[in-house]
């Protein structure tokens, strides 16, 4: 029953999704903008490798907005279309229409990855290399887990503010920086990098990238999935027990709708 | 009957804050302390003024909002502790042309919250083609709903409020904004719910509307209820009041004031008509206000005069006072 619930939510949230001209923006001429930005940007680094920062960069910041402007985004939309109360009334868990949502928005939002490519090879002539298409799939699912994990409990604790749109953009660059989209996160500042290795994205793009890069170690592969995947179950953790808060506190703070 | 609905002494206040550096709690009180019973198979009404605390109080009944103080039982459960057993078994309709996916069709929107409410798919999809005829929306279910009007987007609010085959149905000003033949025909599906045995919690300020459906109903005034009858026995509780109708011309705003000054009117309402203006006075039957009307309505043109049976509106502002 549960699966079924998820996947009509899926299904239900990609058509809405689709059907607006925002979603289609960020997902399709973001990606394209990012990467035309990126190559400007990376071309003369002196890096062999800058195609793939291009790529990447520009796939998962796309990634990253499209997601956070469609899953967040639809806790305030939902909430101004008078159907978060609905939804949060419903004997079916506030979470797992949650996670329907987020995942249905996660699975089109991957097209950024693939039209991000598409842009630096037909504009700039760049390929990427696939050192293991095994280890690219588990990095891409373990990606699309993450950035899931990330926004549910990122939608949880918005669903207790009706200034969600104003955290909704605090929340795009930091994310962006902090998980190194676009360049090695070591170039950030110390006391930064706890912040970057706390996040399960990181993980994810550091796997990423190896995929892409000359030569790939499964030792150090391996390495980063066990600490994305137990970060990944510290934070459904928490969202478990920040759900139970934000269960009690929509309800004596009356946030769920607009007056 | 057994009571479904268990409301006592319930209160809700909402606190907002203002200013950005000393901050300044403001509380606002919108239940203050209402008690009564929803009995099981009754259309039962809460008739107030906006702002008199009817959607709080659904909202509070349907386990969407804390209780600041008191208790609050639906089927035997606690809205807030016992959320999940309720929420299975009750479904609400909020009025306005919120509470649907606009750019899903009809038909996707009562699949997917037949789903959310756990109903089988066989089940569902006999239940949401019985539904759309009901709501008579059969013919447009396969559109988009942002392509329908604000009647058929209220249709298909009641059309969801029924996917689960709910024990209860809470409405809260199902009719707002309808015109006059979709909101007769809520009427009609409010009658046919209780025929199968339904209960119906209902919100209005529409007072014809409350009399006509509900067996009983609570007047609720300023987050208080001021009573609490049947329709008839509301309308006898002002027994001892009568009520002229005067249609005129047109109605100076001065006397009208002078009017509500005469010693022993109760309540005055003005309504536009398409002779003029609809002077409808309630007053104590103890006092003869028929010679001071007319004195003060001697300039304008008096075109019927008449003696009225009192109406639940009569009773509902003798009873909360207010006439604005």
């Amino acid at each position: 029953m549960n699966l079924r619930i998820l996947a009509s939510t899926m299904l239900v949230q990609m058509k809405h999704s689709f059907a607006r001209p925002v979603f289609k923006l960020c997902m399709l001429i973001a990606p394209v903008a990012d990467t035309i930005l990126l190559y400007y940007m990376f071309r003369h680094s002196g890096r062999a490798d800058f195609g793939m920062y291009v790529v990447l960069g520009a796939g998962l910041t796309s990634l990253w907005e499209t997601i956070l402007f469609s899953s967040m985004g639809d806790i305030n939309r939902e909430r101004y279309n008078g159907t978060l109360s609905l939804l949060f009334g419903m004997p079916t868990r506030f979470p797992l229409i949650l996670l329907g949502k987020i995942i249905g928005n996660t699975i089109l939002s991957f097209a950024t990855l693939i039209i991000s490519y598409i842009t630096a090879y037909v504009l700039f002539g760049i390929t990427l290399t696939v050192n293991s298409a095994g280890l690219l799939a588990a990095a891409l699912l373990l990606a699309g887990v993450s950035f899931v994990v990330v926004s549910q409990f990122t939608a949880y604790a918005l669903t207790l503010s009706r200034k969600t749109v104003v955290y909704m953009n605090c929340l795009n660059f930091p994310i962006f920086l902090l998980c190194g989209f676009a360049f090695p996160i070591e170039i950030l500042p110390a006391w930064a990098l706890p912040i970057s290795y706390a996040l399960p994205p990181t993980w994810a793009v550091r796997m990423l990238r190896m995929c892409f890069a000359a030569t790939i170690e499964p030792a150090l592969f391996g390495q980063y999935a066990l600490i994305l995947i137990g970060e990944l179950v510290l934070f459904a953790l928490l969202a478990r027990l920040l759900f139970i808060v934000i269960d009690r506190q929509v309800r004596i703070h009356a946030t769920l709708e607009v007056f | 009957m057994a009571n479904v609905i268990e409301v006592k002494d319930l209160h809700r206040n909402y606190v907002t804050h203002k200013g950005w550096v000393r901050r300044k709690k403001h509380i606002v009180t919108a239940v203050d302390g209402i008690t009564f019973d929803v009995r099981e198979g009754e259309i039962f009404g809460l008739l107030g003024q906006n702002g008199a605390g009817k959607t709080t109080t659904i909202k509070m009944l349907i386990t969407l909002l804390a209780p600041t103080g008191g208790t609050c039982r639906v089927l035997g459960h606690d809205t807030m502790s016992e959320s999940k057993e309720i929420r299975s078994r009750i479904n609400f309709i909020f009025g306005g042309e919120l509470g649907v996916y606009r750019r899903l069709s009809a038909r996707d929107n009562l699949k997917y919250f037949a789903n959310l409410y756990r109903v089988e798919p066989k089940t569902a999809k006999k239940q949401i083609n019985e539904i759309l005829q009901l709501v008579d929306l059969s013919d447009k279910a396969d559109l988009r709903v942002e392509t329908y009007s604000k009647g058929m987007i209220q249709r298909l609010q009641i059309g969801r409020g029924l996917v689960n085959d709910p024990e209860i149905i809470l409405m809260d000003e199902p009719t707002v904004g309808l015109d006059p033949l979709g909101a007769r025909m809520l009427r009609d599906v409010i009658r046919k719910l209780k025929e199968r045995g339904k209960t119906v919690l209902l919100t209005t300020h529409y007072m014809y509307e409350a009399d006509e459906l509900c067996d009983r109903i609570a007047i609720i005034h300023r987050g208080k209820i001021v009573a609490l009858n049947t329709p008839k026995g509301l309308k006898q509780s002002v027994k001892g009041n009568e009520a002229i109708e005067v249609s005129v011309d047109r109605a100076e705003p001065a006397a009208l004031d002078r009017i509500k000054a005469l010693s022993g009117v109760k309540a005055l309402t003005v309504k536009e008509c398409e002779t003029g203006e609809i002077i409808h006075v309630s007053y104590s039957a103890d006092t003869d206000i028929s010679g001071p009307l007319l004195d003060i309505l001697a300039d304008s043109r008096i075109v019927s005069w008449s003696r009225k049976e009192l109406t639940l509106e009569d009773a509902f502002i003798i009873l909360t006072g207010e006439d604005e």
